[in-house]
């Protein structure tokens, strides 16, 4: 079939492969704030939210003041600021931590609308100049190295930013006295208590973090990717963050490893011209992945033990 | 509680209003005409303001239904949407494929057909929670997604295209459709417009129905007492020998029944076709808050329906008339869900500073709360 062996060389195209890796950590961002948060016990499905407030405000800032870097800090705060919500509501007023999160989805979704028309009336929101959005960066010496020269190499500047994110991640959550409190927390919140721990504020910036990493994913969205906003633009990106996250069972590499999988698909369906499945069967494959991945096939995925559960001083 | 979550969600909106330089009373008015057909200055008809108000009110309380069931049993549905597009799919598929069917025979095979599709649509969902403890927030949130991705695939190029190019369905056959509350015909006129022109739908009786077998079911079955055993402990339902499994499958199987019967009465009785207005959906959503709002109860369900019904009703003529994006309806939707969620109205009556409960207090939780904890734990294995 020389079908089969289009797609063959496909997967040797350096291409692919810096299109996989770019797909893959918008992914992967989001998905390393729901890790964060989610050890420190608080379940976190509003990065779908997050992330479509960040892309908002980065573009409506980078609109208002050409410039790529200040839009992006914008955009980080604005995902934070959503993430302190989700933190008071369901840290302080131990409510419901899914209801909180699809609260913060659905408010994000209003808001940007809403705010669009306030700001930009019925037009369009406009589009970033090229030159004022997030820079791709081709770094000198190593970006010609043959094959991974272009797909390490030749990226946005948040790609880089990304991958020196993850290991940090990693290394806080495994090898710092830090990321055992955080882990503590997630697990058995009365014993860290116990041992002097800050259950609340381990927690809030746990989940404010994640805010965050979301708020720049949505900056890398809308001012490193698309060069607009769009309601709703994240399309789902905060869910299948949420998959990744879960894929990976609560580990930074892990869930890289499946954002990956899910930036490959993407890749390979916007390089080849073999396969001619729809596009919007291809979309579902992520959700059913993960849903094989939960059905046990692939091994359980524990979430952290004390996840979704509210913290009550003094309770048992 | 519930009243002072609107309450409180409508104060902050208009604060919301007043800080983008957006006058909270035009706002207010436009949803209120909209919504309820009271006090309308550019000449709006009240009566099919009210119309459009139930016609978005006979889906949520199918839904609400189908969430507020399996809040009972300890279980978070929020794949109520997902479910809610199988059961248009279903309906739709059916009604295309045996388009040329007489309506007693059609339109009983899409309504069960829809219910079929949303159960199996749930069902994945809880026998992966009843087997392998699989989380059902998560299993539905993706199982929402999949659907979604369905209906794009199956209208936009795919089986069900009404023609290129175009990304809505071939209709549904006469026999699959339900009929309108008032009889379509043009030259009677009510209340000052043609009776065509009103959508209410015989659907509008199916909903009630959907909300009478709820209560019967949970209150007054058996079943119903093992589904509140469940919810309230799963260990000792197990000690008065429910089966805990048994239980969690077959009651995501019935919530998934009622929202498939919400998708296929959606197009039978309204659309007629699966459109895009079905990719960005959010009935299965505004169910949480409908089921929450309305305190899990079918008549608090009923009311709550009602409040979103004509929010959304309302938030059209906001656009129009007070030039205001209805997306503000999300929003207030929003700040109820946070409100009931916290509970903040029972901390601002307390007059307790933020987050300033002694720890003697016993701790304030939302009903979903209570249960979600329960409902976290796998069951155990036997």
């Amino acid at each position: 079939m020389s079908g089969l062996s289009d797609i063959l060389h496909l997967l040797f195209t350096a291409n692919l492969w810096q299109a996989t890796l770019a797909a893959a950590v918008l992914l992967l961002l989001p998905a390393l704030g729901g890790v964060i948060s989610e050890r420190s016990g608080v379940v976190n499905i509003a990065m779908e939210g997050m992330m479509l407030t960040g892309a908002f405000f980065g573009v409506v800032a980078d609109l208002a003041w050409h410039n790529a870097w200040l839009a992006t800090g914008v955009a980080v705060l604005a995902g934070a600021l959503m993430a302190t919500i989700h933190a008071v509501v369901s840290i302080q007023f131990r409510a419901d931590q899914i209801v909180s999160g699809i609260a913060i989805n659905i408010f994000a979704a209003g808001l940007t609308v809403f705010l669009v028309n306030r700001i930009y009336g019925l037009q369009d929101v406009g589009h970033v100049g090229p030159t004022e959005g997030l820079p791709y960066i081709n770094v000198p010496g190593l970006d010609q190295i043959p094959f991974f020269g272009k797909v390490l190499f030749q990226q946005n500047v948040v790609v880089y930013m990304a991958l020196v994110l993850l290991v940090l991640v990693h290394v806080i959550l495994f090898r710092t006295r830090l990321g055992l409190r955080i882990r503590a927390v997630g697990e058995h919140p009365q014993a860290a208590d116990t041992a002097g721990l800050n259950v609340y504020a381990i927690r809030y910036s746990s989940v404010i973090t994640s805010g965050l990493l979301s708020g720049l994913a949505g900056a890398f969205l809308a001012i490193g990717v698309s060069n607009t906003f769009v309601p709703n633009m994240t399309d789902g990106r905060g869910y299948i963050a949420l998959a990744a996250m879960i894929f990976g069972k609560w580990t930074p590499f892990g869930a890289f490893v499946a954002c990956l999988i899910f930036g490959l698909g993407q890749a390979v369906y916007d390089n080849n011209s073999i396969i001619h499945v729809s596009p919007y069967l291809l979309s579902m494959l992520p959700y059913i992945l993960t849903l094989v991945v939960l059905a046990g096939v692939v091994g359980r995925s524990t979430p952290p033990a004390a996840d979704g559960l509210p913290y009550v001083p003094g309770s048992e | 509680m519930p009243l002072g979550s609107v309450v409180f969600a409508f104060v902050v909106g208009a604060l919301i209003c007043l800080v983008t330089g957006a006058n909270p009373i035009d706002a207010y008015a436009g949803l209120v005409c909209g919504g309820l057909g009271i006090g309308c200055t550019q000449g709006e008809n009240p009566a099919l303001q009210i119309s459009n108000t139930i016609v978005f009110f006979i889906p949520l309380v199918t839904t609400g239904v189908a969430v507020a069931l399996p809040f009972r049993a300890g279980l978070f549905n929020i794949g109520a949407e997902g479910q809610l597009l199988a059961g248009s799919v279903a309906c739709a598929a059916i009604g295309i494929k045996f388009s040329t069917l007489p309506a007693p025979i059609l339109l009983p095979m899409v309504l069960i057909g829809g219910m079929a599709a949303g159960a199996v649509w749930a069902g994945i969902a809880g026998v992966l929670k009843a087997t392998v403890g699989a989380h059902e927030v998560v299993t539905t949130i993706m199982l929402n997604y999949v659907a979604q991705w369905l209906v794009r695939y199956l209208i936009i190029g795919g089986p069900l295209q009404l023609g290129p190019g175009t990304s809505k369905s071939v209709p549904i056959g006469e026999g699959a459709r339900l009929a309108t509350l008032l009889p379509a015909d043009n030259s009677m006129i009510i209340f000052g417009l043609p009776a065509s022109v009103y959508r209410v739908h015989t659907g509008l009786l199916i909903s009630l129905l959907a909300a009478a077998v709820f209560a019967f079911l949970l209150w007054r079955t058996a079943f119903g007492y093992e589904i509140r055993a469940v919810g309230q402990s799963q260990k000792a339902a197990r000690y008065a020998g429910v089966s805990v499994r048994r239980t969690i499958i077959v009651t995501m199987l019935i919530a998934g029944a009622f929202s498939g019967l919400a998708g296929a009465v959606q197009i039978a009785g309204v659309d007629h076709n699966l459109t895009d207005k079905y990719f960005s959906d959010t009935t299965g959503f505004d169910a949480i808050a409908v089921a929450l709002l309305g305190l899990g109860s079918a008549v608090g369900i009923i009311l709550a329906a009602l409040l979103f019904g004509a929010l959304h009703s309302g938030g059209a003529i906001m656009q129009s008339d007070a030039g205001i994006s209805s997306n503000l309806v999300l929003v207030l939707q929003a700040l109820i869900l946070f409100s009931i969620a916290a509970n903040f109205v029972g901390a601002i009556r307390r007059g307790l500073p933020f987050g300033g409960a002694p720890a003697a207090l016993p701790p304030e939780l939302p009903p979903a709360a209570v249960l979600m904890s329960e409902a976290a734990a796998p069951p155990p294995e036997k």
